[in-house]
């Protein structure tokens, strides 16, 4: 046996190895291979930064990204939506005429677990710890009915009813989803997260103590 | 030969970079309108959308407090110049002492999308505005 023959054999091995242990389904039995085994990257860019340039680029997604799942959102949220999933987007993904009447796929408990953990290890940078405190105040709800009206796109809980509009997730318990630290950060640098939307870019527009404000009222929503 | 080629090699890179800048730019006023301002105005303008009648969508939600404006009723948007409807898009409703429930686009759009955008509501109206 030469030199090139035990290389050979070197890669062999360990392959077919590799070949055995997932027929078993054990190297599976982790976050990041049940996220590839159930095809979830089909629909979810999982790795940064954000590429969309165009409206197409934009449209021809077909799920929000999962890239900074680990600094958007609270993960005892994740573990149970994973199981059973309910309706965020009021309208189909990318639609502004159809009602979004999908059924997400659902994930067994210990995958929902597996997943959840594996995604809360995606963060991002530009979410900084501790920037804005969840809270719902008087001028949080201001800002967000009145001021800046967020709720012609957004719906939340007023009393008993739900009020607001539809083109944009549905806020009325995204106090239970989102931290507040994404909220600012999304509402700060939107290009950093969703250069091509049909939300107005506010920078510029609401001051950072406004933002503050507004994404500790939104993380507050239950 | 050599400057033929070379004259070719000129030619066809400098068609593709211009080419290739245009199309990566070039946004219609249209395809902004239907990106943006449909989702409340309506895929006809008529101030229709799903945000303002969840329920045409079959989404039990109240309609909107504030209608959005008929961009196709040339007796309202006659009321207007091509100024106001520019400060309208571009600070919202805010600007024109409307509902803040028009959102502001100034840093969404250039100037030149929002004066185009302008010309094209006056294509829905088909009117000239005071
Ligand atoms: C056919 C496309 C598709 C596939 C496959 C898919 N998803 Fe989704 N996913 C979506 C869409 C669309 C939404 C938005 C649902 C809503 O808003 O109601 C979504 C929402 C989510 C969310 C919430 C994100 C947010 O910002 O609200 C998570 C987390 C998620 N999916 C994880 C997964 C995982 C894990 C898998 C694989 C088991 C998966 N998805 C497979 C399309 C898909
Ligand atoms: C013209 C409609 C519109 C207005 C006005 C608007 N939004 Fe949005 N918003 C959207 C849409 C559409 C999205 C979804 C973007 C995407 O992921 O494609 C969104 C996304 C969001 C998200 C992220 C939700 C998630 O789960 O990914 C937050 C938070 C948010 N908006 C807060 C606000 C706040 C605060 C305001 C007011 C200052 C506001 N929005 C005003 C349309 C709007
Ligand atoms: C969140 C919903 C919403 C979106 C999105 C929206 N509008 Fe409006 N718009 C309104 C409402 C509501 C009014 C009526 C305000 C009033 O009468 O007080 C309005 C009024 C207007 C007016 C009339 C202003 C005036 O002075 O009478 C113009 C012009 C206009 N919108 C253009 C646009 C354009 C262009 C877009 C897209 C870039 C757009 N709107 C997106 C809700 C919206």
């Amino acid at each position: 046996m030469n030199a090139s023959n035990i290389g050979r054999w070197m890669l062999v091995l360990p392959v077919t190895a590799l070949f055995i242990a997932l027929s078993w389904g054990v190297s599976l039995a982790d976050g990041k291979g049940i996220f590839a085994s159930k095809n979830c990257g089909s629909c979810h860019q999982i790795q940064g930064p954000a590429a969309e340039k165009t409206f197409d680029d934009q449209l021809k997604k077909k799920g929000p990204e999962l890239w900074y799942s680990g600094s958007k959102f609270k993960k005892e949220w994740l573990e149970e939506w994973l199981e059973k999933p309910t309706t965020i987007r009021p309208l189909k993904y990318n639609s502004v005429t159809d009602k979004n009447t999908d059924k997400h796929p659902a994930l067994s408990k210990k995958e929902a677990d597996e997943v959840a953990e594996y995604l809360m290890t995606l963060t991002a940078k530009e979410v900084a710890k501790g920037t804005a405190e969840e809270k719902v105040t008087p001028q949080g709800k201001n800002l967000f009915i009145k001021r800046y009206s967020c709720v012609g796109c957004h719906s939340i809980k007023a009393g008993a009813q739900k009020v607001g509009g539809v083109s944009g997730p549905d806020l009325s318990e995204a106090g239970k989803r989102l931290t507040a630290d994404w909220v600012y950060a999304y509402l700060k640098e939107p290009k950093v997260f969703k250069p091509v939307k049909r939300m107005p870019v506010f920078v510029d527009i609401i001051n950072d103590n406004e933002m503050k404000t507004l994404a500790g009222f939104v993380a507050a929503q239950k | 030969m050599i400057t033929k080629i070379f004259l070719i090699t000129v030619f066809s890179i400098g068609t593709i970079a211009f080419t290739g800048k245009g199309a990566a730019f070039a946004v219609s006023a249209e395809e902004n309108y239907k990106f943006y301002c449909t989702q409340c105005h309506g895929s006809d303008g008529k101030g229709e959308g799903a945000n303002s009648k969840p329920k045409v969508v079959g989404i039990d939600l109240p309609e909107m407090s504030v209608t959005p404006r008929n961009h196709t009723n040339p007796e309202d948007m006659n009321k207007l110049t091509d100024t106001d409807i520019e400060s309208a898009i571009s600070g919202g409703g805010a600007a024109v002492s409307k509902s803040t429930i028009m959102p502001p686009w100034g840093k969404t759009l250039t100037e030149a999308e929002i004066k185009d955008l302008t010309a094209y509501l006056r294509k829905l109206c088909k009117c000239k505005g005071k």
